[in-house]
């Protein structure tokens, strides 16, 4: 009955219809008996050390229209009480409990303070324990004026394997806790009949003009533009597959999208757990009005992925892997056994849009020429920046958890040459060099430094450099820039390693990053609960107004086959 | 003597024209239902609650409450926590269903012997229950074994209120108000109770009293799921809409509609009370009444008729119900257990693989293995279920945990947790594989959550306190600590987690096992090596089960090196013996075979020549009771062990 209560409790205040008390169904005798508001203790010992919050909001930047950071107060079982003042200039809001939920509008006024002031509020978290108030280091959250796009979009999906169940692309409203559905794939699938739904994208932040994928049951490409729906077929008996990593041209009604035949295999000892792997992968061009594919890339020896428009539209930036048959045994065992061996460069090819046509490829970081691999390059909206994640090897680095983001000039990156490829190996790393229960990412980061001091390495290019500001020891990947540039979303599992979540970050336009912070919940221990992760995190100027119903709708009909068209620019 | 007699017959008469006659026989028969379900169904009602998750969160309320009927989940998944006591769980079963007698009398009118026909509804809840067998790793439901009284506790009330409106009430503002209620339950009813609100509304249009309302139930019925679907069911596929909360038994392409019976006999027991009540008013209005007998009769005779029912639908089986208890015995570490129920007789049926794997796991940890795995039934029954179960959704990640095969075990359970939901059970294994693979923050993310369950919290702190002794998951330092004296496990956390460090004595490659939890372990053990003596005794076990001689020798031969003063175990003496007169290929001359073993072979080749153009079918038959425990039997008599 504790229990009983204790959810339909938590169920208020979830939804800030109750405030927030410590203790199930011990907060409603707090309510009765404590309807008075917290105030802060007059008498307290400085404590030495800053609290322990969860998320990390410590020190962080955040936009002027962000929601309300909640945050919830890690502590040992003898603190029994909990308060936290917010202060900007002289205005100060106090907050009790160890959930600190100010709510929206405090929030809002805060902020608003904060912006005519320095622009920063400052937090003073007072624990109490064995009756005496100690009041924790504080520590400030800085408000900027730089405005972040009003939504995100993301795929939830558990950190799964093979199976899938539910399936849904979100759209969570930035500015407060709303978060409603694009599309779940259960409204078009049942035991016998399942639908997979992924790679959701926007041209140009606009959620007027989107699309993503339906797999298998009901299976097609969905595209909104403009207020029409349609569902084409992007496969043709000319492409390895159909649409699989889209990319809007920023203006025009043409997508490019990566072909892939992917496969995944499973680690047996390894954290990571799971190696997703492409056999085959190309480059397609869509033409929307037309509804024609016209094939980009066909060298089967290249894996070529992940692509992306420039700002301007006059490149295409992807990455490629470069893969010759060795063995005599089925290509996709081949790649399994050499998996660490499989690695991506960052290429660009020109776009003419007057003629629609690709130019050559050209190489645009040689990073395994430096026994690394690229993947997901993003360039901001000016066309400065170009950030991309990088790790040992592969291409889907949300399961490599050296995978870190890294940032390219591209005002000073220039094609190059690439060099010779060495086939490295961590397994020839001499006996006793590292002890044998060290994992994957030790071991490659041994077999690297090894390579370095034996001057094997091409070293790190000038234009090019870890955001060590953003990376953690975990998995970071999947990053989008904001609209005007000021703010990057990316996943994370630094959480937990297992679970990834959005972090943002403020970018003051020279190519550096405050502190992360990850995406406030109203609860803010809500993904410490939940056991999906968040795919493709993506901005949004605004709310995708198709509902999941119209989207179920066409899902329904059949797809409309896209054209092949051959193309007179050269084979890449 | 005659006077004894009329006073007997006077005396039943008036108890069975009495109430609280029939009211006794309610509670009798629930008493005897619940007798039976605590007795013949512990097992599966505590796996039942391993197999559930309810979390007093806003977070889970609000995953439920995607889909039409979630907080009738809701309130199963919260109820199903409480077979943790089967007898607790089922005392809050049966209590349940005498409240839905009791608001059925009411709501009804029934009256004297008619007061047990209410007794329909359990019986065809119980009917529900006790059918379900393999679908327990199978429904996707959640809380799919009280969903139905759930549903029908809510219908009941909502005829309960309908009737007090009716008699609180003047006639005319009644109907008004039963029009209004029937419109809120269904309207507000849907959302929570999905399918159940629907017939609840379809009962209120019955309820005898009631005039005109079927046609607003009709419209109500047909227009609320639409409407729902088109506001706030986003996720809820168009033709899921009237089923919303009810158990589908589906499995792939195929549907088993047998197992829909008892929500059929639901309605057709409803709609038996509707008549009888309405026949009851009849007669009460025109002052008649029915032949004294006849009421109890009937009564009688649909009762029997509903315990017959139940007694069809009641799933037996001896595998069944032996895989349950030995995965408790293996959750409890208790292998002796496990060994019993193994070896248990009572039937001639041949077990399951899963009850194989863990008995030799049993075998294995209690280091008997090599000397008695022999010793036991081999079979491969499949599992008594109308599809093909498979392992992994079973026992398989209970073999993974104990075989050092985490990431497999937490990559089933993941998997289990996306097609079938959260359980405890997954909750339970993630939590414990993710400390054996160091990974701590992700291990207190599970415990955290089960320690918000109602009777996990115990177990989660338990195992929260190896979160602060990471070095005991590093299998040297724990050498280390036990060799100084101070080992950094306690003894249960040593009992469990020490042998599985061993096992986890393997290097890290990319591999699948294609769902065959069996031929995985065999063939990634007996390719292993490594000087760790239990992980090397796996892989010699394991290649003696694959019957390779190539990968025995080598594998054998370390064993002897590993354990040089170990009398060699009996299956592989037998196994070096037979191999060794099998291919010459190893002199097995000075190998110091026990008597017994040498001479065991010998009666077995002398019984083969014996038993001269027997087919191996009769051979297996003939030479069971002989050499039905040696590795000889086991090599040339028993194959296509067929596993899933």
């Amino acid at each position: 009955m504790n229990h009983l209560l204790s959810s339909i409790y938590h169920f208020l205040t979830s939804r800030q219809l109750l405030p927030s008390i410590k203790g199930g169904a011990w907060g409603w005798v707090f309510i009765l008996i404590a309807c008075t508001s917290p105030s802060v203790p007059t008498s307290f010992v400085e404590g030495d050390s800053l609290p322990t919050i969860y998320p990390d909001y410590i020190d962080v930047t955040v936009p002027q229209n962000i929601a309300p950071l909640h945050f919830h107060i890690d502590h040992d079982s003898l603190a029994t009480d909990f308060v936290t003042r917010f202060t900007v200039g002289g205005e100060q809001w106090v907050v009790g409990g160890e959930d600190v939920r100010p709510g929206l509008k405090k929030w809002r006024k805060m902020i608003d303070a904060a912006l005519a002031a320095d622009g920063t509020i400052s937090i003073e978290v007072f624990l109490k324990q064995a009756n005496a108030w100690q009041r924790c280091k504080p520590f400030t959250i800085t408000i900027n004026k730089d405005s972040i796009d009003p939504y995100i979009s993301y795929r939830l999906i558990s950190p799964s394997y093979v199976t899938y169940e539910d399936l849904t692309i979100n759209q969570r409203c930035l500015e407060n806790f709303d978060e409603s559905l694009i599309y779940g794939n259960m409204i078009n699938s049942d035991e016998e009949n399942g639908q997979c739904i992924n790679c959701h994208h926007a041209q140009w932040y606009n959620p007027e003009r989107i699309q993503f994928h339906v797999r298998q049951y009901l299976g097609g490409t969905v595209i909104a533009y403009d207020g029409k729906l349609s569902k084409i077929n992007l496969k043709t008996d000319s492409t390895i597959s159909a649409g699989v990593y889209p990319t809007w041209h920023p203006r025009q009604p043409w997508i490019v999208y990566s072909t892939n035949n992917t496969g995944q295999s499973f680690h047996t000892r390894d954290r990571q757990k799971i190696e997703v792997q492409d056999t085959k992968s190309n480059l397609i061009f869509y033409d929307l009005e037309a509804n024609t594919v016209t094939p980009i890339t066909r060298d089967t020896t290249n894996l070529d992925c992940f692509p992306f428009w420039s700002p301007d539209g006059k490149y295409v930036y992807y990455v490629s892997a470069h893969w010759e048959r060795r063995d005599t045994i089925q290509l996709d065992f081949e790649l399994i056994k050499n998996y660490k061996e499989v690695q991506y460069n960052l290429y660009r090819i020109p776009f003419d849009e007057a003629s629609r046509s690709f130019g050559p490829r050209e190489l645009i970081y040689d990073a395994v020429a430096r026994n690394r691999s690229v993947t997901l390059p993003r360039v901001s909206p000016d066309g400065h920046w170009l950030m991309f994640t990088e790790a040992q090897f592969g291409v889907f680095h949300i399961w490599h958890n050296d995978a870190d983001l890294f940032l390219m000039d591209l005002t000073q990156a220039q094609p190059v040459e690439p060099t010779p490829v060495i086939s490295y190996s961590p397994d020839l790393l001499p006996a006793g060099f590292l002890p044998e229960t060290a994992n994957n990412v030790e071991r490659e980061a041994a077999a690297d430094s090894l390579r370095a001091a034996q001057g094997r390495l091409t070293p790190q290019p000038a234009h090019i450099r870890n955001i060590t500001e953003l990376n953690s020891p975990d998995v970071e990947s999947w990053h989008c820039w904001s609209s005007n540039g000021a703010w990057v979303v990316f996943s994370s599992r630094r959480d937990d390693g297992n679970f990834t979540r959005p972090f943002i970050a403020h970018h003051d336009g020279n190519g550096h990053f405050s502190k992360p912070f990850e995406l406030p919940q109203d609860n803010p221990q809500y993904h410490r609960q939940f056991m999906r992760s968040y795919n493709i995190p993506e901005f949004l100027s605004g709310p995708v107004t198709f509902r999941p119903q119209d989207f179920a709708a066409i899902i329904k009909k059949d797809a409309t086959p896209a054209q092949l068209k051959t193309h007179p620019s050269p084979s890449l | 003597m005659k006077n004894k007699q009329t006073a007997k017959s006077t005396t039943l008469a008036a108890l069975l024209e009495s109430s609280w006659g029939w009211w006794l026989v309610i509670l009798c028969v629930l008493g005897v239902a619940g007798y039976k379900l605590v007795s013949e169904e512990s097992e599966t009602l505590l796996r039942a609650q391993e197999l559930n998750l309810w979390l007093p969160t806003g977070l889970f309320w609000k995953t439920m409450m995607q889909y039409p009927g979630g907080a009738a989940s809701w309130l199963a998944t919260y109820l199903t926590q409480y077979f943790y006591y089967p007898w607790l769980g089922v005392s809050i079963l049966c209590g349940l269903w005498l409240i839905i007698c009791c608001l059925l009398v009411w709501a009804y009118r029934l009256q004297g012997p008619w007061r047990a026909l209410t007794l329909l509804v359990p019986l065809a809840l119980m009917a529900c229950f006790v059918q379900t067998g393999y679908w327990i790793y199978y429904q996707k439901l959640q809380g799919h074994l009280l969903v139905p009284t759930v549903g029908v506790l809510f219908a009941a009330l909502c005829l309960a209120v309908q009737r007090l409106l009716s008699d609180a009430l003047p006639t005319k503002t009644a109907r008004w108000a039963r029009l209004l209620w029937m419109a809120l339950v269904c309207i507000f009813g849907y959302p929570f109770f999905g399918a159940w609100a629907l017939g609840a509304t379809g009962l209120l249009a019955l309820l005898p009293g009631s005039g005109g309302e079927s046609v607003l139930a009709i419209l109500l019925i047909a227009a609320v799921p639409q409407i729902c679907y088109q506001r706030f069911f986003e996720m809820t596929e168009r033709s899921f809409l009237y089923v919303a909360a009810m158990p589908s038994f589906r499995n792939g392409q195929d549907v088993f509609t047998e197992y829909r019976l008892p929500y059929y006999a639901i309605i057709l027991t409803f709609l038996i009370l509707a008549v009888v009540s309405w026949i009851s008013n009849v007669f009460a209005a025109e002052k008649s009444k029915l032949r004294p007998w006849l009421p109890p009769v009937i009564v009688l005779v649909l009762l029997f008729a509903g315990i017959f029912g139940v007694s069809k639908a009641w799933y037996h089986d001896v595998n069944f119900q032996k895989e349950l208890s030995m995965n408790r015995a293996v959750q409890e570490l208790d292998w002796e257990r496990v060994l019993t129920i193994a070896r248990d007789g009572s039937s001639t049926v041949k077990p399951t693989r899963q009850i194989v794997m863990y008995k030799n796991l049993a075998l294995f940890r209690l280091g008997r293995a090599a000397n008695e795995m022999f010793f036991y039934p081999e079979g491969a029954m499949q599992q008594n279920a109308p599809w093909r179960a498979r392992m992994t959704q079973i026992g398989g990640k209970l073999i993974y945990y104990h075989y050092g095969k985490e990431n497999f075990c937490y990559r089933w359970c993941m998997e289990d947790g996306v097609e079938f939901g959260w359980k405890v059970e997954t909750l339970k294994f993630m939590a414990r594989t993710s400390i054996l693979n160091h990974e701590w923050t992700v291990a207190r993310k599970y415990l955290d959550l089960l320690k918000k369950t109602t009777f996990h919290r115990a177990w989660a702190e338990r195992y929260e306190k190896y979160l602060a002794t990471p070095d005991a998951f590093d299998l040297h330092k724990l050498e280390a600590s036990v060799k100084a004296g101070k080992p950094l496990l306690d003894e249960e956390g040593m009992k469990e987690f020490e042998p599985i460090l061993h096992l986890m004595s393997y290097p890290d490659r990319l591999d699948g096992d294609n769902t065959l939890v069996e031929m995985y372990l065999l063939q990634t053990f007996a390719r292993g090596n490594g000087d760790d003596p239990l992980f090397q005794e796996m892989t010699l076990l394991c290649s003696l089960i694959m019957k390779d001689i190539d990968l025995f020798w080598p594998r054998f031969m370390k064993f002897a090196t590993l354990h040089p003063d170990l009398h060699m175990p009996l299956h592989y003496q037998e196994a070096a013996y037979l191999y060794g007169h099998l291919e010459n290929k190893v002199d097995i001359s000075h190998m110091p075979f026990d008597q017994n073993v040498r001479d065991t072979y010998d009666r077995f080749m002398k019984f083969n020549e014996q038993c001269g153009p027997m087919s191996e079918e009769q051979k297996a038959i003939a030479f069971y009771p002989q050499f039905g425990n040696t590795f000889y039997y086991f090599y040339f008599l028993v194959r296509n062990q067929k596993t899933n």
